[in-house]
């Protein structure tokens, strides 16, 4: 590994583009809830108030991963990947909220195992890759964390997982049509479980209604970002609340952000996003390490697809799918998951000594 | 192994489907921007209502009795007034308008609605008028203003206007938007009718963006006849004058009602309730404080068919009915001219050796009398005899219940179906009846359940029986006419009222009833007393006495059902005084005083009658 030779925030460094996006997405998410919630106030059932505070725990531990040298993460990997996977086992044990085993009670903050096993799924193909251990053995202990979630249920996560190990995958030396074949199988034992009845007929029910009617928060939130135009409403918080869009600042908070800074706003939160993947993209490229490489491309494939799904959904492209958008939802889970993901890259630009 | 050009090649691939998000976005926010701003619109359209004029109410004579007139309103739009104009707003109100207080234009200022009442502005000049429009945040809307001409009179059947409950808002869902709706009488009944369509301020953000004028609501005319109603209430006052001035009461003797049918057709002529409210006071919101005053004086109540008394004597007529129409007479009579020997009182065994007594209330008794004799004197007695026969006969069979089913198709026991709210139903009570009540409320009956003594308690109009005034007055009209129908207010639905069906009567037993009820009021009857004034045309009227017994400490019903006139009858004229005492002494006067104003006579002052019964 290089040794760093700037430092410019804390002892360790820290990439000072990086954080800058990553503070200008938290601060775009708190304007957008401001807008939404009608007010700040200080307490924690304010969603504002909420989201300053989950950023304040992100940024701390944004700062705080980057003690963590790569070195270590490598060497804790299979650790964090198996406590994780307990911690999944164990959430069978909890009482189900809504119908569902997601999230451990801790009083105030509910925590939730699956977004961290975003970050070890990466972590341990990452390690595996790098050791060139059995592609089949990578796959197959890959596939307990996702059974996992899949049966808490957690759809849309499962989606997500399958889809980090799939690009993962792919850009490894494993040939393209061994992983298109595994993804068709996976398609296949998909509907065969369907037709099993181990999936809720619910989550079914969306998809087929999708092709038969309108949803109504879709039908709303295509509306609200109509009315947003190329510039913006800028802060006429009345009509947007008129405009009853359900979950608006959880899955469908991009309704909210088009609606406040239109077609303009958009293109530069595309551009801020799209300028941190090219940056990624470029250490990706760059760097002579295959862990780092995989762990980037992993994350990204993660942040990219959460974004796809979220985007889709809220314009009314696919059925509706829970999946917050990083950074800009409102949620405690995903801040601090995505702020350790942005914390690990930052160490990788470190190491790299790209601190710009 | 990372393969980098495997990797250059996805990440072109995800570049092209983001952009083609972003087209997609574009295409909303640009293209079709147009199309989903008109949808926003139609969502976010915000419309005030204002209610429109509500239709006017006439009596029978064309007199105006509810009227509805446009006056302009001063009102607040406000989603223009912020924390910055609001003290301006302020201080131009509690300038210009001294008679609101702080607590009203704080209240107008807190309102959640687009629009806030103000004030009416009809008596403001036109310069004064032109500066109010120059501020922003004032609006000038013509606002309906309900105005009940005769005040007090006949308030129970026109009713009041309020704020809709959610019980109101659940039966007129429209009324929400108003926020008016009738409470009670006809403004109840009636609401759909009269409330009309409202006017719509359809607000943009803060700017009216466009008035739809309201559809004012349909007159309706009524049965009523105004002036009788004043004389009516006049007299019933005058009557309760008298119960109060030569009865001791616990409470002041107050309540009371008069119900005049039409006969024929079973217009109500005249509904009087009493005590009564003036509906004026409610049309801009009545105070909790005066509204608990009436409610306690039970001025909501409207007494002619919510009020629910033992009928007494008034009933006797269902016997009397039951008497031709079955051939059952006391034991050992054939005919209505067959006589008893009344001692004043009656003593029956029982099969178990026990006695019982009961007594007339004419110490002595009223001597040999017929069926027509015991309606003109109303002799207990003969009519005990009758529900002695029915029991011996019929005791444990279906016909049991013979005099129950007579009174049934009278229609005691059920509503009369007028065209009112809220009307009772009354009690007819029988075997099962007794058997349901020793479940549901076991202290109203005795362990031993439905007995003879009850049934001879319900032939005089005692015991368990209830009846509204509107039943016993219908009662009457039904026999005399031969007609089953029920009594009905609003002109308007007069051909959809007339479900009519033919009692079965003979000609010869109408004229037998209407002979027996003018004996009443001629020398010997019970109401004698009180008739002998009207003079000649004493010999064309008729009625019925009633004094019923009521448990506790309370003084008697005061019954009287009047009938005019015998040899042409028109009208029947039913009337209560609760607590009032001798039927013959009270009620009867003041029927006295309103037939003499259905007939045109002098009105001469209700007075004292006879006590009987």
């Amino acid at each position: 590994m290089n040794t760093r030779k700037i430092t410019l925030l804390g002892p360790e460094g820290t990439n000072l583009t990086l954080l800058t996006i990553f503070l200008i997405l938290n601060f775009v998410s708190w304007l957008t809830l401001f807008t939404l919630s009608g007010g700040l106030s200080f307490n924690l059932q304010n969603s504002v108030f909420r989201q300053i505070s989950f950023s304040i725990l992100a940024v701390l531990l944004f700062f705080a991963i980057t003690y963590v040298s790569l070195d270590q993460i490598y060497k804790y990997t299979f650790i964090f990947y198996g406590v994780i996977s307990i911690l999944l086992i164990l959430l069978f044990a909890t009482e189900p909220k809504e119908g569902v085993r997601r999230w451990f009670d801790l009083g105030v903050v509910d925590f939730q195992p699956s977004e961290y096993i975003k970050i070890g799924l990466v972590l341990f193909i990452s390690r595996c890759i790098t050791e060139r251990y059995n592609k089949i053995y990578i796959g197959a202990i890959s596939i307990i964390p996702i059974a996992l979630v899949f049966f808490q249920p957690d759809l849309g996560t499962t989606t997500l997982l399958i889809v980090i190990t799939l690009s993962m995958f792919i850009v490894s030396d494993i040939k393209t049509r061994n992983i298109l074949s595994i993804a068709l199988l996976g398609g296949v034992s998909f509907f065969g479980l369907l037709e099993l009845g181990f999936i809720n007929s619910y989550q079914l029910n969306r998809i087929t209604s999708f092709f038969e009617s309108v949803d109504f928060a879709q039908s709303q939130s295509r509306l609200a970002i109509s009315s947003g135009g190329f510039t913006g409403q800028f802060f006429e918080v009345d009509k947007v609340n008129q405009i009853f869009i359900p979950v608006q600042s959880t899955d469908f908070i991009f309704s909210a952000y088009a609606y406040q800074f239109g077609f303009l706003g958009v293109t530069i939160l595309f551009g801020l996003w799209g300028f941190f993947f090219y940056r990624v993209a470029r250490i990706i490229l760059t760097t002579e390490s295959d862990f780092e490489k995989f762990i980037l491309a992993g994350f990204s494939a993660s942040l990219i697809f959460q974004i796809f799904i979220n985007i889709s959904t809220v314009i009314g492209v696919i059925p509706v799918t829970g999946m917050p958008f990083p950074l800009l939802s409102l949620g405690g889970s995903s801040i601090v998951a995505t702020a350790v993901i942005f914390g690990i890259i930052n160490r990788i630009f470190i190491e790299n000594n790209v601190v710009i | 192994m990372f393969y980098q050009q495997k990797f250059r090649i996805l990440s072109l691939f995800i570049g092209f489907i983001f952009f083609g998000l972003l087209i997609n976005i574009y295409n909303l926010q640009v293209v079709n921007r147009e199309n989903a701003i008109i949808s926003v619109n139609q969502q976010t359209l915000d419309t005030f209502y204002i209610p429109a004029p509500r239709g006017e109410i006439y009596d029978a004579n064309n007199n105006k009795l509810a009227s509805s007139s446009l006056e302009p309103h001063l009102f607040l739009n406000l989603r223009k007034v912020n924390d910055e104009n609001r003290s301006q707003y302020e201080q131009y109100l509690k300038y210009n308008f001294p008679t609101l207080d702080n607590e009203d234009i704080n209240e107008l200022f807190e309102s959640s609605k687009l629009l806030a009442k103000i004030i009416n502005i009809q008596n403001l000049n036109f310069d004064n008028r032109q500066s109010l429009s120059g501020l922003d945040a004032f609006e000038i809307f013509d606002y309906p203003i309900r105005n009940y001409e005769y005040d007090n009179i006949a308030s129970h059947v026109l009713g009041y206007l309020g704020e809709p409950s959610l019980e109101d808002i659940a039966i007129y869902p429209t009324s929400i938007n108003t926020n008016i709706v009738g409470k009670s009488g006809l403004e109840r009944y009636y609401q759909n009718d009269l409330s009309g369509e409202p006017t719509q301020v359809i607000f943009k953000g803060s700017e009216i963006e466009q008035i739809v004028p309201s559809t004012p609501g349909k007159d309706i005319k009524i049965s009523l006849d105004v002036n009788l109603q004043k004389i009516a209430t006049e007299s019933l006052l005058q009557g309760m004058e008298l119960a109060n001035d030569n009865f001791e009461s616990r409470d002041e003797i107050n309540k009371g009602a008069i119900v005049v049918l039409d006969i024929e057709t079973n217009k109500v002529i005249s509904m009087v309730s009493l005590p009564d409210y003036n509906p004026n006071d409610f049309v801009d919101g009545i105070s909790k404080r005066d509204f608990n005053k009436l409610n306690i004086t039970g001025a909501f109540n409207n007494y002619p068919i919510q009020g629910q008394y033992p009928p007494g004597s008034v009933f006797k007529v269902v016997a009397y009915w039951l008497a031709e129409q079955e051939k059952i007479y006391p034991e050992g009579l054939s005919s209505r001219s067959g006589r008893i020997d009344c001692k004043g009182s009656l003593a029956f065994g029982f099969n178990d050796g026990s006695q019982q007594v009961y007594n007339d209330w004419k110490e002595g008794g009223h001597g040999r009398v017929n069926l027509g004799a015991s309606i003109k004197e109303s002799c207990n007695v003969y009519f005990w005899d009758i529900a002695l026969k029915i029991w011996r006969d019929f005791e444990g069979t279906s016909a049991e219940s013979i005099l129950q089913q007579y009174a049934k198709n009278l229609g005691f026991g059920s509503t009369s179906s007028i065209d009112l709210p809220y009307e009772a139903s009354g009690v007819v009570p029988d075997r099962n009846l007794f058997e349901e009540w020793s479940i549901s409320q076991p202290e109203r009956v005795r362990p031993e359940g439905w007995l003879g003594g009850d049934l001879m308690n319900l032939i005089i109009g005692q015991g368990a029986i209830t009846a509204t005034p509107i039943q016993v007055a219908n009662a009457y009209r039904t026999l005399i006419s031969g007609k089953i129908s029920n009594p009905f207010i609003n002109l308007n639905n007069e051909q959809e009222s007339r479900e009519v069906e033919e009692l079965d009567v003979s000609e010869d037993f109408i004229s037998f009833l209407l002979d027996d009820l003018n004996s009443v009021t001629n020398e010997g009857g019970t109401a004698h007393a009180s008739f002998s004034v009207l003079g000649k045309a004493v010999k064309d009227v008729g009625g019925k006495t009633g004094t019923a017994q009521n448990s506790g400490d309370k003084n008697n019903t005061s019954w009287f059902v009047g009938v005019d006139s015998i040899t042409n009858p028109r009208y029947v004229i039913a009337t209560v005084v609760e607590e009032g005492g001798s039927g013959s002494a009270i009620a009867a006067p003041i029927t006295r005083r309103v037939i003499q104003s259905l007939r045109g006579l002098e009105l001469t002052p209700v007075k004292f009658g006879e006590i009987t019964e």
